[in-house]
């Protein structure tokens, strides 16, 4: 036990996957809904 | 509300400018030397949490002016920056959850810092929530201005909390705090996704606006007719 976490790539790639999962989708449900809604 | 093409350009600046700090945070930025490799976690929860205040900080303001001035514009900037808070504190939420993992040992506690992002995560989904029961226009955007003034006050706690109480999760992470060897990811990312959050909410007024604006429209009399069975 030397107070050094050693590894967790896998906790890396997870958080980085997420967040690009979440913004990407974000971005594309807004882009898709503003294209399907009704123009004024 | 305009039609013009800035906001997709922001958009895509701040989609180039989180691949370059995520690449650099990934490949080039040195490993911390406690945290070791987990640390690199930082470069985008940071970021995250940094603009998911600021946005609700402009939600916030949106709310006093659409209560002051009133006016539609308004109402829906503050629709847009609502949903955009709470799509970054619910990703805050869950990076963090991956980061204290392998630290802590938990995926979550009930620390000021956590409860209190909890809190906010939830006030804010129960905004965009009682926009979604409110029929009339009018009372919907006093009723959601006024909820999101009042669900401010949580986000100065969320900021302080570590330091006011005896929290688990460490200090700000500000370039005081952090080494220098790990501001460019963290800068470029923070940038990132803020240029991102601009488009993007100004992309959802402008969904808000078309809804709004279809909403108090006269339904054609075609439509009526149909509606009645006549044609």
């Amino acid at each position: 036990m030397r107070g050094v976490i050693e590894g967790g790539w896998e906790f890396v790639i997870a958080a980085y996957a997420v967040t690009a999962v979440v913004l990407l989708g974000y971005a594309f449900s807004v882009c898709w809904r503003l294209w399907r809604a009704p123009r004024p | 509300m305009g039609n013009s093409r800035w906001p997709f350009v922001v958009t895509g600046l701040g989609l180039a400018l989180l691949v370059w700090g995520s690449v650099w945070g990934l490949v080039y930025a040195p490993r911390e030397v406690y945290m070791g490799d987990v640390q690199r976690i930082m470069y985008v929860h940071v970021p995250t949490a940094w603009n998911a205040m600021l946005v609700l900080t402009f939600a916030f303001a949106c709310a006093v002016l659409s209560l002051l001035r009133g006016g539609w514009g308004w109402d829906a900037r503050l629709e847009a920056a609502v949903e955009g808070g709470v799509v970054l504190s619910a990703l805050l939420c869950t990076q963090g959850s991956i980061w204290a993992r392998p630290t802590w040992g938990v995926w979550w506690d009930w620390d000021p810092r956590l409860t209190t992002t909890a809190v906010l995560l939830f006030a804010f989904a129960g905004i965009l929530a009682l926009r979604g029961f409110v029929d009339d226009p009018v009372k919907r955007a006093v009723w959601t201005a006024v909820a999101v003034v009042i669900a401010y006050v949580d986000v100065p706690l969320v900021y302080f909390s570590v330091r006011w109480w005896n929290s688990l999760h460490q200090l700000q992470s500000t370039p005081e705090t952090v080494s220098r060897a790990f501001h460019w990811p963290l800068r470029i990312n923070a940038f990132g996704v803020l240029f991102l959050m601009i488009g993007l909410v100004e992309l959802r007024a402008r969904l808000a606006w078309r809804r709004r604006a279809a909403e108090s429209a006269p339904p054609l009399p075609s439509r009526v007719a149909m509606a009645a069975g006549r044609l």
